[in-house]
């Protein structure tokens, strides 16, 4: 029930989202700020990929951001 | 300007008559870009309290940068990791003595005293190969490979991604898959469920290696909202089936009315352990699905990074992450960036502190601190600084600390008010150096 009832949420709101976000955004002329190095997602690749592994390690949840992390016995 | 150098004139000749007499230059008029390296590398402390998990690892992140925006990335990290760990017994009033997990030799913990296993110390290293590139103008593809090898566990991965941009490129939907075999080949071998700890040198309830296979798959739309804001939302999902256990965890077998730890004498002239203690077991299979909103906010010059992540497995772990980082720029050359991670996690429904004697034995079991109830902080501050030729560096120092509690449903008799949360406080500490060439 609890698997199914995420999935749903999940799908409807990327779906709600998508369809919403089509009014919304900048013209190519006014990136400046978006193209700047502190603007991206992910500012540090290796920190985040650090983070990740950390707290795979000690903590019983990990991914999200991106897969799920891992390949590691992480005592 | 020209003038002053005698072979941009002769060049600027050159390429006049060029032009009149129609012919075409040797050289072509748009000379293909150059490759570009990029390098992000890392130096990382890693340090629990009271003689728990230290870990120094380096990491190196190169990136080939190809014309069309096609990158090559390869990645290598090497951890050494030294210390103790929670073993899963519970504490007792008396010393306690383990078998080691290689069965050849034992330890003994103090009364009162949180047993730890003391034998941790592991080098891994791993790799990862990905390519990424541009699929016509707004598709975009990517593959990986990840491996990574300790000495008692092997990890083999393969991932994909495709995305397409919409919306004058204001929205980025994607999608991603990625599979991993991995291999637990535990020191003096894999335990039987709920096996009892035996004497040193006896290996009668250990088995060979073990395996488990792992599916993520995720999607997500990225959306520019404004000059100043973009956000994206991902949902994951994740299944891992096979050996889940962790091989060197234990629990305590005890007494159902006083909660005390039943003895046990090892047989004349053998060494072992000093009370019962029965391997754990966890069901081999494991679903996980997350929520994870991200946004990125331009404010004059400072960036806010804010997320969020729900996770939920059938194990009936339910976990809040909410990470803020702010980066604030110190003049034009350097920034300073404190972060601030919480995360709060419910117990899997298997997770108890001890195992009652003579009762019938559940389908699983852990003691495992990291299945438990906690919540945990993180709080630090970066430091990155330009130098003029366009490197960067950073340096982070941050601590991290986990509050846990038991419930209190799974203390018995004496083990309420002796029993606590095994909490940890640990530090890290980075320092990034990037650059390209």
């Amino acid at each position: 029930m609890n698997r199914t009832r995420i999935v749903s949420v999940g799908i409807v709101g990327l779906v709600t989202l998508a369809s919403g976000c089509s009014s919304m955004g900048v013209e190519p002329w006014e990136r400046d700020i978006l193209a700047k190095e502190e603007m991206q997602l992910t500012t540090d690749p290796i920190e985040a990929a650090i983070d990740d592994h950390i707290y795979f390690s000690k903590e019983a949840s990990s991914g999200g951001r991106g897969f799920g992390g891992g390949g590691c016995g992480c005592n | 300007m020209a003038d002053k150098n005698p072979k941009s004139v002769s060049a600027a000749l050159a390429a006049a008559t060029c032009s009149l007499l129609g012919s075409v230059p040797a050289a072509p008029v748009q000379a293909a870009e150059e490759p570009t390296w990029d390098f992000n590398t890392a130096l990382l402390y890693y340090g629990e309290d009271n003689d728990r998990v230290q870990d120094l690892s380096l990491n190196i992140l190169a990136r080939r940068n190809y014309v069309d925006d096609r990158s090559l990335t390869l990645g290598l990290t090497v951890d050494t990791l030294t210390g103790a760990t929670p073993n899963g017994a519970i504490r007792q009033n008396v010393p306690q003595t383990f078998t080691r997990p290689s069965g050849s030799s034992a330890y003994t913990v103090p009364g009162g005293e949180l047993p730890l296993d003391d034998t941790f110390k592991d080098t891994r290293a791993a790799i990862t190969v990905g390519w990424e590139q541009p699929l016509g103008r707004l598709w975009k593809t990517s593959i990986g490979f990840s491996g990574s090898r300790e000495y008692d566990y092997t990890h083999l991965g393969l991932n994909g991604s495709l995305s397409r941009d919409f919306n004058k490129r204001n929205t980025t939907v994607s999608a991603g898959l990625a599979v991993a075999h991995d291999i637990w080949d535990p020191v003096g071998g894999t335990p039987v469920a709920f096996a009892p700890m035996l004497d040193v040198g006896d290996t009668g309830n250990k088995t060979g290696s073990e395996t488990k296979d792992i599916i993520d798959a995720v999607i997500g739309v990225t959306q520019v909202i404004s000059r100043r804001l973009l956000v994206q939302l991902n949902y994951s999902f994740s299944n891992s089936s096979g050996y889940l256990t962790d091989p060197y965890k234990f629990l305590s077998l005890v007494d159902g009315a006083t909660g005390e730890t039943i003895p046990r004498v090892p047989p004349p002239g053998a060494e072992g352990p000093s009370h019962e203690f029965r391997f754990e077991n966890r069901p081999d299979e494991r679903t996980k699905q997350s929520l994870y909103g991200q946004a990125k906010y331009y404010m004059g010059g400072k960036v806010l990074d804010a997320s969020y992540r729900y996770m939920t497995d059938d194990w009936e772990i339910d976990s809040h992450t909410v990470d803020l980082r702010l980066r604030w720029p110190l003049g034009e050359y350097s920034y300073i960036e404190p972060h601030f991670r919480f995360y709060t996690q419910s117990e899997a429904d298997f997770y108890t502190i001890s195992l009652v004697d003579g009762a019938e034995l559940p389908a699983f079991a852990s003691a495992d601190y990291r299945l438990g109830n906690f919540d945990a902080i993180t709080a630090g501050l970066k430091y990155g600084w330009k130098t003029r030729s366009g490197k960067e560096m950073s340096i982070r120092a941050e601590i991290y600390q986990q509050d846990g509690t038991i419930p209190g449903d799974l203390l018995i008799g004496n083990q309420v008010g002796r029993e606590t949360y095994p909490d940890l406080d640990a530090i890290i500490v980075q320092f990034s150096y990037h650059f390209s060439r």
